[in-house]
């Protein structure tokens, strides 16, 4: 297991869209490993595979407040919507920005979990926002899109001048 | 995706706005803690004020150690990293938490302030402190500012004017207050309402210096107190107990509280004298003439509050003399540091000229509205004889027909005139009381 780094908005590879994982092979789920790692270290409480630059289709959660509830997602697909709710979304590739954003209230959706099983699952609340989250990354999509122009541009502007302070 | 609660409700980074609100804007914290912990989840909002009061009681002397601990000092604009500093010191110094955890805490903290790069730079200076504590505590205490925690002119000042007690009242200004208790005595005996916190379970003592006054053992809020939404009781240190029964006003008589607000020493004029001709109750802020409405209507007592000047008489009064008149003015409130340590921050030198021109103007307005035989008694939360019985000596050597009255019972410390508590004499606030007779 090894900690991965986390691309920064606006990194254009955080844009690409993932692939499909075909099979979920002892590489995905080392990959799985580092990406539960990483986001338990920075700590967060989802984290999509193209955030650590790996252009796959595959999505870690843990929503708990004691964080031994790990969820793993393989090929996440969301097949349904319904309602709507507005929570504070943060980011852990958009650090220091905290913004609300409207999204589905509750979803269906259906993924493989880290054995290459099939499941489905309903759900609602922070879950049902961070994995409507974590899936518009595998779609080269950050929560910042969801926000005004004008946010989008004064929080690209604070992030390009803290990674050029960083460096 | 990262949970919103690691940022805005956050804790350390909330009392890093509470802290920075007061040191930087002057704000009364107070005032900066009821607009910020309502966001703090509820089980973490005791925390964020013990933390919050903690750091601003020790600031200066979290400052210096700060100072010695960073390479060089930072910038205006992360104000915000340094109070976070503070805080992280504070947890390792008074706080009983394991110091992994508090620095761990702290450091993740810098995240939530949106400036991750703070983070080594934090996790480096309290690590340090870990190492160099016991080295650190010798310059401290090599310097009273640092060790007493107070302004460098404040605790000159106090120093010269009290110079055997000072150092006893800059550490009782470090203390935590105990949570003291008015019993209204219209509805319940004192023995009464010590039975019914000992019912409630809480343990509480009835206070030597003041007939209608409990101390609780640990403070707790006063929705909890047995009967208080009832009006059975108040909370209000022993000092402040003590004016109703200096100022002795008697049944029948017209009687002015002069600078009312919030109400509690007016509503205790009402509870030990309940058949006065009238009491009026004065304060200049409307805001705050509201309090005092709301505390005398859960009391059940009635008093005509006004909104008014009390140096500027001319505006409200109706030409009707008063025979007592309280008259509880603003001051520099360095007898109630330990309530209020944001006081230590807020409060500058310069601002006592201000004050006590106030104070003077508050008393030579309101002498002509005492009637003749009349009695005025002045009170401050000062410890500072300048506000006290300097401001006293001046008044009677400004007015040929004002004599000064003793004080039965005679608390505190006998000054050229008046008498002065000093914070922590029997448990309680620093107040300052003296009589004034006209003849």
């Amino acid at each position: 297991m090894a900690l991965r780094t986390i691309l920064h908005y606006p990194d254009p590879r955080l844009r690409r869209t993932a692939q499909p994982v075909a099979a979920v092979t002892d590489a995905i789920r080392a990959l799985i490993a580092d990406m539960a790692e990483t986001m338990y270290g920075a700590p967060g409480i989802g984290l999509a595979a193209v955030q650590v630059d790996e252009p796959y289709r595959v999505v870690v959660i843990d929503i708990s407040e004691s964080r031994d509830q790990l969820q793993v997602f393989v090929n996440p697909e969301i097949t349904s919507r319904e309602g709507e709710q507005q929570m504070e979304e943060g980011c852990l590739s958009v650090p220091g920005i905290y913004e609300p954003v409207t999204r589905a209230a509750r979803i269906k959706m259906r993924a493989l979990d880290r054995e290459g099983k099939p499941f489905e699952l309903e759900t609602a609340g922070l879950l049902a926002t961070c994995i409507q989250h974590e899936v518009d990354h595998l779609d080269g999509k950050v929560f910042v899109d969801h926000l005004s122009r004008l946010k989008q541009s004064r929080i690209r502007k604070k992030l390009e001048k803290q990674s050029r302070l960083a460096m | 995706m990262r949970a919103a609660k690691s940022s805005r409700s956050n804790p350390r980074a909330l009392c890093v706005r509470i802290v920075d609100e007061v040191v930087a804007r002057r704000r009364y914290l107070d005032a900066a803690l009821d607009e910020h912990l309502p966001r703090a989840p509820a089980a973490a909002r005791a925390f964020i004020q013990e933390m919050a009061y903690g750091t601003l009681r020790w600031f200066h002397q979290l400052a210096a150690i700060a100072a010695l601990l960073l390479e060089r000092p930072l910038k205006q604009k992360d104000r915000d990293i340094h109070a976070l500093l503070l805080i992280g010191l504070y947890q390792l110094r008074s706080m009983r938490l394991p110091a992994h955890a508090a620095v761990t805490e702290t450091v993740a903290a810098a995240e939530a302030l949106g400036k991750p790069w703070a983070k080594n730079l934090l996790n480096a200076c309290l690590r340090e402190y870990l190492r160099r504590a016991a080295r650190l505590d010798e310059v401290i205490e090599s310097d009273p500012v640092l060790q007493y925690s107070h302004p460098a002119w404040l605790t000159e000042e106090i120093r010269g004017v009290y110079p055997e007690h000072w150092e006893q009242v800059l550490a009782a200004g470090n203390e935590r207050p105990p949570m003291v208790l008015r019993v209204n005595l219209l509805k319940n005996s004192r023995a009464e309402y010590l039975a019914r916190l000992k019912t409630a379970g809480l343990a509480a003592a009835p206070h030597p210096a003041a007939e209608s006054a409990v101390t609780l053992e640990t403070p707790v809020a006063v929705a909890e107190l047995p009967g208080f939404a009832q009006g059975c009781v108040s909370v209000q240190d022993a000092a402040a107990q003590l004016a109703a029964g200096l100022l002795d006003a008697q049944p029948g008589e017209r009687v002015l509280d002069a600078c009312a607000a919030p109400g509690g020493k007016t509503a205790h004029l009402l509870e030990r004298t309940p058949t006065l001709a009238e009491c009026l109750a004065l304060d200049a802020d409307p805001a705050r003439t509201a309090l005092i409405e709301q505390n005398l209507a859960r009391l059940g007592l009635q008093a005509r509050v006004v909104v008014g000047d009390a140096a500027a008489a001319a505006t409200w009064w109706d030409g009707r003399p008063f025979a007592r008149i309280l008259a509880d003015a603003p001051c520099s409130a360095t007898g109630v540091i330990r309530r209020h340590p944001d006081i230590k921050l807020r409060r500058r030198p310069e601002d006592l000229p201000k004050l006590i021109e106030t104070q003077r103007r508050i008393l030579d307005g309101l002498w002509p509205l005492l009637s003749r035989g009349g009695k005025l008694l002045y009170a401050t939360c000062s410890i500072l004889p300048r506000e006290n019985e300097q401001q006293i000596e001046a008044f009677l050597a400004r007015h040929a027909d004002a004599r000064e009255a003793p004080l039965a019972p005679p608390v505190g410390l006998a000054r050229a005139a008046g008498r002065q508590i000093l914070p922590g004499m029997e448990g309680m606030d620093g107040f300052y009381y003296a009589g004034l007779r006209k003849i």
